[in-house]
C-alpha cells in the first residue's frame, strides 16, 4: 500500500474535474480525497501502486473534454488517509497558479434535457451542469466555488442542492446550477414600457415577447453569456437599414446567428454559405465562434447584411436562450454586439438600457449578473487552418507557459485597437477577452476594470506595466499616469513574440509582420517589416520601401491618400487624385504632417483605391477586405526588386506594381489576385534567401494583413513547396488583439537576455 | 525622446512644455503658478494683476496681423480673461541683424495701433541685435500690467460639476492662418487670424455671478484649455463637437492636412466656464457683441473622470487626449 498527495494545476476547476476524480477513484478502489486549492487540485490517495498507478494514467489522459490538467508534483503522504474517497471543502492557497475556465456552449446531455417535456428544466434558459456554461464571465475569483460567482446570490433549492451534493450526479458541484424555482430568469422590457422592472413580462411570456418583436421586424437587445447582443430579423431589408442608422454603422458586416437545423445542425448555414467539411467542425466547437464565410449567391440576404462585401459572419446559438430563441424565430438572425459605435458591449441591465436607449425597441434582460464581458470569439479559415480574428467567449482568457519565470508580475496593455490585457507571472501568462478599441470614455473604464479583475482573478499584483512604444496610444497614455514604471516595447517585436510564444521550440525565425500602422525604432510607421531572431533579440533585415502619408492618421481611413502618397514617392502622376490633389500635393511635398511609412496595409489600401474600391472607408480594413474579395484565380506575378536601403536594410520595392493597376486593359479580378501573387512572391523569395544563409529558420506570418487568406494560403503553399519550414498563430490573433501577449513575451525574454 | 535637451516639443504648449515648466521652472520659482494667466499682485492696497508672455510667431506678418499686434493682443488677454483692465505694456524686442528696418516700422505700427486700441500703454522697452543667423528676425517680450476688476474672482477652483463650457467664437483660425500664410499654398480665400483683444468679451461678462473661471485659447488651442480645466479640478470635460463654432474653410483645411482645429492657436478667442444657470446670460451677452457673434455652449463639466471627450454627434463619445507635440511650432 502507498499513499501519495498530488497536485494539479492547469484548467482544473469548473470543468467538472473533482467528481470526476472522484468517481475514477471510487471506481478504482482507492481511498483518500480530492478538493480545490487555490487554483490548484489537490489528491490524496491511498491504494496498492497499480492502482495510483492507473488513477494517475487515467486523470491525464482521459480528463474531461473541456479539463487540461497540468501534474505539479506527488509526494509521499506519511498521514492517517481515512477510507473511502470524499471531495473536500475547497482551500485558499498562497501560491499562485493559473486556470480559469472560459465560457462554454451548452453540451449535448443539457440540450436533451432542455427539449425534454418531462424534465423539470425543459425549456430552461439557464440549464447548464459540470461540462457546459458560464464560467470567466460570472467567476469573481478562485477557487472556484459558486459562492465566488455571480450565482451566489441563488440560493439552491432542495432538489437542486441534491443534485449538487450527490457524486454520482452531472450536476455535482456544478457552481452555476440553477433550474426554473431557483435560479436566474428572463424578463422583457420594451421601449415604451413604463412598468417597473417587476411587473414586465417574465419566463415565457418574455420570450414571447422578443419574439414577437423580432417577427415584428424590431430591434431588440438581448442579454447573453458575454454581454448583450442586438438581435433582429436578418431577412428584412428595413430592419437592416433601421440597425444601420442607429448603430451609425455604414458598411461593416452585422454577423448572423443560425438555427440548429437538420441533422447536423448545419442545415440552415449551407443556405446561406459555403461551408467545408473544418468549416463545419469549427462552427460546431464548444466555443461556438463566429466564423467568417464566403455567401452563396443564393442565399437570399439582403445585400444591407455586409454592403459590397461577399462574405458573411455565421455562428450558431451558444446558449440555452439563444438555442431557445433561434427555435422560436426559425429563420436567420443578425447578432451584433450591442453597443454605441466605438464603445465596448454592454452588460449590465441598467446600463443596457441608458445606453441602447436610441437603438434597440426592447430588452430581453435577465438576473445572472455578468461579472466581465466577453465578446463573441471570431474565426477564419485559410486553407485548413483557422486564423483568430479575435479571441473572446469560450476562449479567453487564454492561458499559456512562458519558456522563462518572470522575476516580476507583469501587466501588458496592448495598442490601440482591438486591444486585450496581458498578465504575466512565474513561467504563466494569461490574456484577457477582446476588449476593444481605446477611444471611448466606456473602453478606458473597461480597460481598467480588466486590469484590476484580471490580477484579482489570479490573485497577481503587477509591479510593471509594459506598453506599446507609440506615445500617444489611450494604453501608453493610461501607463505613463498610473503611477507604476513602464517598460516600452516595439509594436512589431510584440508582433513577433506573439508568434513566438505559440511555437516556444522555435530557435530563429524570420518573421515578416506585416499591418496598417506601428511605430517603428526609426520614429517611422513600420509596418512591412522583416524581423529575424527570437524574443529579445529581433533585427530588422528588411522594410517596404517607405512614402510619406500626407495628412498624417487620416490615411489609415482615406485610401485616396496611399494612392497618391504611392505615385508621388514614385515620381509619378496619379490622374485620379480629384479635386483636392494640388493642396495634398502641396502637403505631402512639404512634409507636413506627412509622416514617412512602410506600411503593406496601405499597400493594399492604395491598391483598391486604384481598382475601383472606396476612397474613404468606414471601417477598419475595409479596403483590404474589398481587395481581396475582387481577386480571382490567375494572377501574374510581378516581380518586386528588394532595393538596398541605407543602414543595410533592404526594401521591397512597390512601384513596378503601380503600372500594372492602372492596366485597365486587363480584369480587376485578375489585377487584384496579381497584387497578392506579388506580395506572396517577394515573401517566399525572400524566405528562400535567408534560409540559404542561416540553418534552421523558421518562417512567421504576424501582424493584422496576415488575415487575408489570399496572401496566407499563398504563402503556405509557395514555403511547403520549398520545403520551408514554417509557423502561424493559432490561439492568439495575428493582429493587434496579440500585442499584449507579445509584450510580456518581448519584455520578459529582454529581461533574461 | 531625448531627455535631456530642450525640443521643439517643449515650446508647443502641450504635455512637453507643461512638464518642462512644472520640472525645471515652477520647481525653483517656488511662488509662480504656471496654471494662471495673469498673477494677482498686491501694491498699496491695489489689487493689480502682472503677465508676460514671448512671441516668435512665424512669418512675421501673416493674414489679420502681425508679431507686432500678436503681441499686444496675446498680453491683453492673459490679463482680460483673468479679470483684469489692462493698463500698461513693456516691449523688449530682439532684433535679427538683417531684418528689413520698414517690416520693423510695420511691425511696431501694428503694436502702437492694437496698444490705442486696447486702451493701453506702453511705458517701457528695450531693444537687443542678434547676429544674423542667431534670431527669427525678430522676437517680442511684453509684460502686461492691469487693475483687477473689484469683484471678480476668477479661477478654476470655482469651477463645479454641471457647469457649462462656452466659447466666444470660431476656433483654429489663427492657427490655420498661420500655417497657410507659412506654406503659401496657393489657396484662394480671405482666412485671416483671430487675433483680437478680448477685452470687451471678457468685460460683457466679469459681473455675472455664475462665472468661474476664463481662459484664452492659444497654443495647443481649445482643447489644451479642456485638459488644463480637467488637470486642476479632476472633472470630465466634455465637449459636444457639432456645438464647436468653426469656420468652413478652416475645417476644410484641417482635413486635408489631417489636424483637429480644437488643437490649433486662437489668438482673439475666450473659454469660460459658467454656471448651467447664467450659461443662457452669457451667451447672449457675448452674441450681442460682433466679436461673439458666433459664440455657442460647447460643452460641460461632470463629475467623473478626468478626461476630456468629444461627443461625436454619432451617438458615440471619443476620449481627446492631452496635446503631445503640437504640429505647428511658432505659431505665436
Amino acid at each position: 500500500m502507498a499513499a501519495q498527495r498530488w497536485l494539479l494545476d492547469g484548467r482544473v476547476q469548473g470543468v467538472g474535474f473533482r467528481p470526476f476524480v472522484h468517481r475514477l477513484a471510487t471506481g478504482v478502489g482507492v481511498s483518500g480525497t480530492v478538493r480545490n486549492l487555490g487554483s490548484k487540485v489537490e489528491i490524496i490517495v491511498r491504494g496498492e501502486p497499480a492502482q495510483l498507478a492507473l488513477l494517475q494514467d487515467n486523470i491525464l489522459h482521459h480528463a474531461p473534454p473541456l479539463a487540461r490538467p497540468h501534474w505539479l508534483s506527488c509526494e509521499d503522504w506519511p498521514h492517517h488517509i481515512d477510507a473511502g474517497f470524499a471531495i473536500l471543502a475547497s482551500a485558499p492557497d498562497s501560491e499562485i497558479a493559473a486556470g480559469v475556465p472560459p465560457d462554454c456552449f451548452t453540451c449535448p446531455d443539457c440540450l436533451a434535457e432542455l427539449a425534454d417535456e418531462r424534465n423539470r428544466r425543459y425549456r430552461y434558459p439557464f440549464i447548464n451542469c459540470t461540462q457546459c456554461g458560464p464560467r470567466y464571465t460570472i467567476i469573481r475569483g478562485l477557487p472556484y466555488d459558486r459562492s465566488a460567482t455571480t450565482m451566489a446570490s441563488f440560493a439552491l433549492c432542495p432538489r437542486c442542492l441534491t443534485e449538487y451534493l450527490d457524486p454520482a450526479d452531472r450536476r455535482f458541484h456544478a457552481e452555476p446550477l440553477a433550474c426554473p424555482d431557483c435560479g436566474p430568469q428572463l424578463s422583457w422590457r420594451a421601449a415604451d414600457d413604463s412598468r417597473s422592472p417587476r411587473e414586465s413580462a417574465q419566463g415565457e411570456a418574455a420570450l414571447a415577447s422578443a419574439v414577437a418583436a423580432i417577427r415584428d421586424g424590431r430591434i431588440i437587445a438581448v442579454k447573453g453569456v458575454g454581454g448583450y447582443h442586438l438581435m433582429c430579423d436578418a431577412l428584412q431589408p428595413e430592419t437592416l437599414r433601421r440597425l444601420r442608422q442607429r448603430k451609425q454603422r455604414q458598411h461593416k458586416p452585422f454577423a448572423l446567428m443560425c438555427p440548429w437545423q437538420g441533422a447536423d445542425g448545419l442545415d440552415g448555414v449551407r443556405k446561406l454559405a459555403e461551408l467545408t467539411d473544418v468549416e463545419a467542425g469549427w462552427l460546431t466547437d464548444p466555443v461556438r465562434p463566429l466564423l467568417w464565410l464566403n455567401r452563396r449567391p443564393d442565399s437570399g440576404l439582403p445585400d444591407e447584411l455586409a454592403p459590397g462585401l461577399a462574405s458573411v459572419g455565421v455562428m450558431l446559438p451558444y446558449s440555452p436562450l439563444h438555442q431557445l430563441l433561434l427555435q422560436a424565430c426559425d429563420r436567420p438572425l443578425v447578432a451584433t454586439s450591442a453597443n454605441r459605435s466605438g464603445e465596448p458591449v454592454v452588460f449590465d441591465n441598467a446600463d443596457a438600457e441608458q445606453r441602447l436607449t436610441d437603438i434597440a425597441d426592447g430588452w430581453l434582460h435577465h438576473d445572472r449578473i455578468i461579472l466581465r464581458p466577453a465578446e463573441d470569439s471570431v474565426w477564419r479559415r485559410a486553407g485548413q487552418h483557422a486564423m483568430i480574428i479575435r479571441a473572446g467567449r469560450g476562449m479567453a482568457p487564454l492561458e499559456f507557459r512562458l519558456p522563462f519565470r518572470l522575476s516580476a508580475p507583469l501587466l501588458a496593455l496592448g495598442g490601440q485597437l482591438k486591444v486585450t490585457v496581458a498578465l504575466g507571472f512565474d513561467d504563466r501568462l494569461v490574456v484577457s477577452p477582446h476588449l476593444g478599441d481605446m477611444d471611448s470614455p466606456p473602453a478606458l473604464d473597461l480597460l481598467t476594470d480588466t486590469v484590476v479583475s484580471l490580477q484579482q482573478l489570479y490573485a497577481v499584483r503587477a509591479s510593471l506595466l509594459v506598453s506599446d512604444a507609440h506615445p500617444d496610444y489611450a494604453t501608453s497614455r493610461w501607463a505613463a499616469g498610473s503611477g507604476l514604471p513602464v517598460v516600452r516595447i516595439w509594436h512589431h517585436h510584440a508582433h513577433a513574440s506573439a508568434l513566438a510564444l505559440e511555437h516556444p521550440d522555435v530557435r530563429q525565425w524570420l518573421t515578416f509582420v506585416w499591418d496598417g500602422s506601428g511605430l517603428g525604432n526609426d520614429g517611422s510607421l513600420w509596418g512591412g517589416e522583416s524581423l529575424l531572431g527570437r524574443p529579445g533579440n529581433w533585427q530588422r533585415i528588411a522594410s517596404v520601401r517607405p512614402f510619406c502619408l500626407p495628412g498624417g492618421e487620416r490615411a489609415a481611413r482615406e485610401p485616396w491618400r496611399c494612392a497618391a502618397a504611392l505615385h508621388w514617392q514614385a515620381g509619378l502622376h496619379w490622374p485620379d487624385v480629384g479635386d483636392d490633389g494640388a493642396l495634398l500635393h502641396d502637403i505631402w511635398q512639404r512634409r507636413i504632417n506627412s509622416p514617412a511609412s512602410s506600411s503593406v496595409g496601405r499597400l493594399f489600401d492604395a491598391a483598391a483605391v486604384m481598382l475601383g474600391g472606396m476612397r474613404k472607408t468606414t471601417f477598419e480594413g475595409q479596403a483590404a477586405l474589398w481587395l481581396e474579395q475582387q481577386a480571382m484565380e490567375g494572377g501574374q506575378v510581378t516581380e518586386l526588386p528588394w532595393l538596398r536601403g541605407e543602414s543595410g536594410i533592404k526594401a521591397l520595392d512597390w512601384a513596378p506594381l503601380l503600372g500594372m493597376l492602372a492596366d485597365a486593359s486587363r480584369p480587376v479580378a485578375e489585377r487584384a489576385a496579381g497584387f497578392h501573387a506579388s506580395l506572396v512572391d517577394a515573401v517566399l523569395r525572400q524566405a528562400e534567401a535567408q534560409c540559404r544563409q542561416h540553418a534552421g529558420l523558421v518562417v512567421g506570418l504576424a501582424g493584422g494583413v496576415f488575415q487575408n487568406r489570399w496572401l496566407v494560403e499563398g504563402i503556405v503553399a509557395g514555403l511547403q513547396a520549398k520545403g520551408i519550414p514554417f509557423r502561424l498563430a493559432g490561439r492568439l490573433p495575428v493582429n493587434d488583439g496579440g500585442l499584449a501577449a507579445g509584450q510580456i513575451v518581448e519584455a520578459g525574454s529582454l529581461e533574461h537576455g | 525622446m531625448d531627455d535631456s535637451h530642450i525640443q521643439l516639443a517643449h515650446g508647443n504648449g502641450g504635455r512637453y512644455m507643461r512638464e518642462l515648466i512644472e520640472q525645471v521652472f515652477a520647481a525653483r520659482l517656488g511662488t509662480v503658478d504656471p496654471s494662471l494667466d495673469a498673477a494677482p499682485v498686491q501694491m498699496d492696497g491695489k489689487r493689480l494683476m502682472l503677465t508676460t508672455d514671448g512671441f516668435t510667431v512665424q512669418p512675421l506678418e501673416f493674414p489679420g496681423g502681425s508679431i507686432g499686434s500678436l503681441a499686444v493682443h496675446g498680453t491683453v488677454n492673459d490679463l482680460a480673461v483673468s479679470g483684469a483692465v489692462p493698463r500698461h505694456l513693456t516691449l523688449a524686442a530682439m532684433i535679427e541683424e538683417g531684418l528689413e528696418i520698414a517690416l520693423l516700422q510695420r511691425i511696431v505700427a501694428d503694436f502702437a495701433r492694437a496698444a490705442s486700441e486696447a486702451g493701453v500703454t506702453v511705458v517701457a522697452g528695450d531693444t537687443k541685435v542678434l547676429r544674423r543667423g542667431e534670431g527669427g528676425g525678430v522676437y517680442l517680450a511684453v509684460t502686461g500690467i492691469g487693475e483687477a476688476w473689484p469683484g471678480v474672482h476668477l479661477g478654476m477652483s470655482q469651477i463645479r460639476a454641471g457647469d457649462r463650457v462656452l466659447v466666444s467664437g470660431p476656433v483654429g483660425d489663427h492657427g490655420t492662418a498661420v500655417l497657410l500664410a507659412r506654406e503659401q499654398f496657393g489657396l484662394r480665400g480671405d482666412l485671416q487670424s483671430d487675433s483680437a483683444s478680448v477685452l470687451p468679451l471678457a468685460q460683457s461678462i466679469w459681473a455675472l455671478p455664475g462665472l468661474r473661471f476664463m481662459r484664452d485659447p492659444t497654443r495647443g488651442g481649445l482643447a489644451t484649455v479642456a485638459h488644463e480645466i480637467a488637470r486642476a479640478t479632476g472633472y470630465r470635460v466634455a465637449l459636444d463637437q457639432p456645438a464647436i463654432p468653426v469656420r468652413d474653410q478652416v475645417g476644410a483645411i484641417c482635413d486635408m492636412l489631417g489636424y483637429d482645429p480644437c488643437f490649433l492657436a486662437c489668438e482673439g478667442r475666450v473659454v469660460a466656464v459658467v454656471a448651467a444657470a447664467e450659461a443662457d446670460a452669457a451667451l447672449a451677452c457675448w452674441r450681442s457683441l460682433p466679436q461673439g457673434a458666433d459664440a455657442a455652449i460647447i460643452g460641460e463639466i461632470r463629475a467623473a473622470s478626468p478626461l476630456v471627450t468629444l461627443a461625436t454627434g454619432l451617438g458615440g463619445e471619443r476620449v481627446l487626449q492631452e496635446l503631445e507635440d503640437d504640429p505647428l511650432p511658432r505659431i505665436c
